[in-house]
């Protein structure tokens, strides 16, 4: 279980959601914020923050298309190598450690709404 | 609080005063043993308390919807029954045994020495989240707490955040600094309404959509001046700054546990079915343990606890039997 940063993000980057993650666990990368989803909680302060209502629980999307795209990208910004790297960033513990990514999976990229 | 004795000995330390250790604190009490209670927040109820008091919690038995703040109220009344001594705002830093029994070290100097440890602690220790710049002010203009609000008169004090610490310590420190200012990088703020009234009403100064863009004055002489901040829109404004204070919240991770030499799964601590890791007389319940199926709920926190006090009490008196008997026939 865990949180999912959804479209509405895209080109937002607000970053409150960071501000309140008790875990460091939403990594910004270029265009939006990914919330890893084995360093979640599940606690839901991220919800409730974001300006945009950007963020979702990820129970949410299994009937909903739309949503479920973002699920699996958020797993795959973790999962996969992402444009230009060798290696997949597994599970950093921590933003803070790690800094902005800089760079988006693909279907982020190139999405457009 | 009373002053502590810098040696405590006790049957069990319970490391985590969320609500599986609050719970195990009421289950070693039960189970006749003296229980000691660590958390490094001030006050009891873990994440409940510092992430969600004012949600309503409805998955827990026999309560079909509860307030947090009341849950937590609650769990320590039960508690409470059994009397445990809390050591709270101190943080466990050290596990080492002696002649085969666990010594606990707190970050004040307290030594527990205890029969066993059970280790509750959640999602781990809360660290504060770093101000993004003037980290080189950090221990002498630049803190991330009020513990003394008198070492604030006559300064001209900038705090940083849009919670509820952020707004207590702007309230708090309006009638003791020269000046208050508050500084959120947000328009709204989160703490509650009636704080934000009282600081608004007041004579803080308040910066909202604007960020600290850094700390000016003489590092060598440990005298801040100003602070720089820069808004939204690209305005940037330097105001007189004596110190400034970061409420940003905080960060967990495990923390000192990690270096206990505990058996770890990831940012979690591995258990047999009774709750034992993989030291002797330590053990390990709720959201911090992991095994094959786990599942972090409370619910499954107070079981855990539950099985890992009863295993505590053979441990400590090999005449008891695990079972507990039932508490419908305490008197």
């Amino acid at each position: 279980m865990a949180y999912v940063i959804g479209a509405n993000c895209i080109d937002e980057l607000d970053r409150s959601c960071i501000e309140v993650c008790p875990v460091d666990c939403i990594y910004i990368g270029e265009r939006r914020s990914y919330i890893n989803p084995s360093e979640c909680i599940d606690c839901g302060a991220c919800e409730v923050e974001c300006p945009v209502d950007a963020v979702f629980v990820d129970r949410k999307a299994r009937k909903d298309p739309a949503l479920a795209e973002f699920v699996e990208d958020s797993v795959a910004f973790f999962a996969l190598p992402l444009p230009g790297q060798s290696d997949a960033l597994g599970d950093p513990g921590g933003f803070q450690k790690l800094g902005p990514v800089g760079v988006d999976t693909e279907f982020t990229a190139n999405y457009s709404a | 609080m009373t002053a502590q004795p810098s040696v405590v000995t006790t049957d069990v330390v319970v490391v985590g005063a969320g609500p599986t250790g609050l719970y195990g604190a009421y289950y070693a009490g039960f189970r006749g043993l003296s229980t000691v209670v660590v958390d490094a927040l001030p006050q009891p109820g873990g994440q409940v308390m510092a992430l969600y008091p004012e949600k309503q919690i409805r998955d827990v038995a026999a309560l079909p919807s509860i307030r947090g703040r009341d849950f937590v109220a609650n769990l320590v009344e039960q508690a409470d029954a059994f009397h445990p001594t809390y050591l709270l705002g101190r943080q466990a830093t050290t596990l080492t045994h002696d002649d085969g029994l666990p010594v606990l070290t707190l970050d004040d100097g307290t030594v527990v020495r205890a029969g066993a440890v059970v280790v509750t602690a959640g999602i781990g220790t809360p660290t504060p989240r770093p101000l993004e710049t003037g980290g080189e002010w950090l221990g002498t203009r630049l803190s991330y707490f009020v513990t003394d609000p008198s070492r604030h008169a006559g300064q001209d004090v900038v705090i940083v955040g849009g919670g509820d610490s952020a707004l207590d310590w702007a309230d708090a420190l309006a009638s003791i600094a020269r000046s208050v200012t508050l500084v959120h990088r947000r328009a709204a703020f989160r703490g509650h309404a009636a704080t934000l009234e009282r600081v608004r009403s007041g004579n803080a100064a308040i910066h909202t959509d604007t960020e600290i863009l850094g700390l000016i004055g003489d590092l060598d002489s440990g005298t801040l001046q100003k602070v720089a901040l820069k808004s939204k829109n690209g305005d940037e404004t330097v105001i007189a700054a004596d110190h400034v204070i970061a409420a940003l919240g905080f960060i967990s991770e495990l923390g000192p546990l990690r270096e206990w030499g505990l058996e770890l799964s990831g940012r979690s601590i591995a258990v047999d079915r009774a709750g034992r890791t993989n030291l002797p007389r330590v053990y390990a319940a709720g959201d911090v343990t992991d095994y094959p199926g786990k599942v972090k709920l409370m619910s499954v926190g107070f079981g855990e606890v539950a099985i890992a006090m009863n295993h505590v009490a053979v441990d400590l008196d090999p005449d008891l039997v695990l079972f507990p008997g039932h508490s419908t026939d305490a008197a």
